[in-house]
């Protein structure tokens, strides 16, 4: 009896998840990837429910209130790059990364900028290990492979996280390719 | 009843109160996360749990994209809002394990010397207290942000059963009775 109540209590321990921990603020990663831009926009894409139904089955993703929101940055008039904010749920809690696209198309940086407090060091060992190096560069249609990349380098559990970062860098090439380069204002 | 904490083993008394001590600590950081992530006014709870004000989400017959101007400041992170998928495993998360507290709390309760009725009524205050403060959460966010006090009450009935408990248990196990040596 009391075995069955310490395991139903280790039980609901694991499944609590930890409480998010910002690794970076949104501005200080819009700064980032989006160097010298002095004005910004957000260009926001609210999906038809077949657009929504063709990202979701492609990435397994649906944004917030099917709501897509890249920020532009510009330049007097010239555009300085776009990012998207791609969030991540993983049974360990979310992750957020800012994938930043420079005005050719592709990816230009990406920043981790939440985690939890459970997911954060091994978050931490990925990115020293130099997974987001492996994203730039990549353009819409590729396939982000920072996981694979770093597996003999890294932890167990750290390669899981980039993993997980990689499917967020997946979203993000596929929703700028499809709904922000093919859309028209 | 034999189970009584002012004529029990050193022992047990030693453990019901580490078991409140550490209830104690549980409890002062749970006030502090709640100062932190919602706040101690109605208004605050309110705005925590009830959520800005959003219109139904129609999706459009075909997509649509609309560019506005923002400033960096408008991307910084918004106020600390519970969504009902957060409620929801918040609820799931925190119940057992209130009712757990609320269980070992009734337990110490059962070896005080209480009337009948104080007893009942502070097993009843015990297991309320969360009751109360998952209602209001929930009230709050698909009813009315008034309710937002029924969540207030719940986490001070939540202190205040707590307090009563630990202020009884510690009076009755370690005071020196009359004619019992230490």
């Amino acid at each position: 009896m009391i075995s069955k109540f310490l395991a139903a209590m280790a039980v609901a321990a694991v499944l609590h998840i930890t409480p998010t921990v910002v690794l970076v603020q949104r501005p200080d990663a819009v700064k980032a990837l989006l160097p010298g831009a002095e004005a910004f926009f957000a260009r926001e894409v609210h999906l038809s429910n077949t657009d929504a139904h063709r990202l979701h089955e492609a990435v397994d993703w649906s944004p917030e209130d099917g709501v897509l929101t890249f920020y532009t940055g510009k330049t007097a008039d010239r555009v300085a790059g776009a990012l998207v904010f791609v969030r991540v749920d993983t049974p360990h809690g979310p992750v957020e990364v800012a994938v930043g696209f420079t005005p050719a198309g592709a990816i230009g940086g990406v920043v981790v900028t939440k985690a939890t407090v459970e997911t954060k060091p091994w978050v931490l060992e990925a990115l020293r290990a130099g997974l987001v190096d492996g994203y730039k560069g990549l353009k819409p249609g590729s396939t982000p492979a920072g996981a694979a990349a770093l597996k003999d380098r890294i932890g167990a559990l750290p390669a899981y996280m980039a993993g997980q970062l990689d499917k967020g860098v997946a979203r993000a090439l596929l929703a700028y390719g499809t709904f922000y380069r093919g859309a028209k204002t | 009843m034999v189970y009584d904490l002012r004529h029990a083993d050193t022992r047990l008394r030693w453990l019901v109160t580490c078991l409140l001590g550490t209830f104690g600590v549980a409890y002062l950081f749970g006030a502090w996360m709640v100062g932190l992530y919602a706040g101690f006014t109605p208004r605050s709870v309110a705005a925590t749990y009830r959520g800005p004000k959003m219109p139904m989400h129609m999706p459009p017959e075909t997509t649509v994209v609309v560019e506005h101007a923002v400033t960096l400041g408008e991307l910084a992170e918004p106020a600390h809002t519970v969504d009902r998928d957060l409620l929801v495993q918040d609820t799931h998360v925190h119940i057992p394990m209130y009712g757990v507290i609320a269980a070992a709390l009734s337990a110490v309760v059962l070896g005080l010397a209480l009337p009948s009725w104080a007893g009942f009524g502070l097993i009843t205050l015990l297991f309320a207290a969360p009751w109360l403060d998952f209602a209001g959460m929930w009230l709050t966010k698909l009813v009315a942000p008034g309710f937002a006090l029924v969540t207030l009450a719940g986490g001070w009935a939540m202190g205040l059963g707590y307090g009563i408990v630990t202020a009884l248990a510690m009076w009755q196990m370690w005071t020196p009775k009359k004619g019992v040596a230490g």
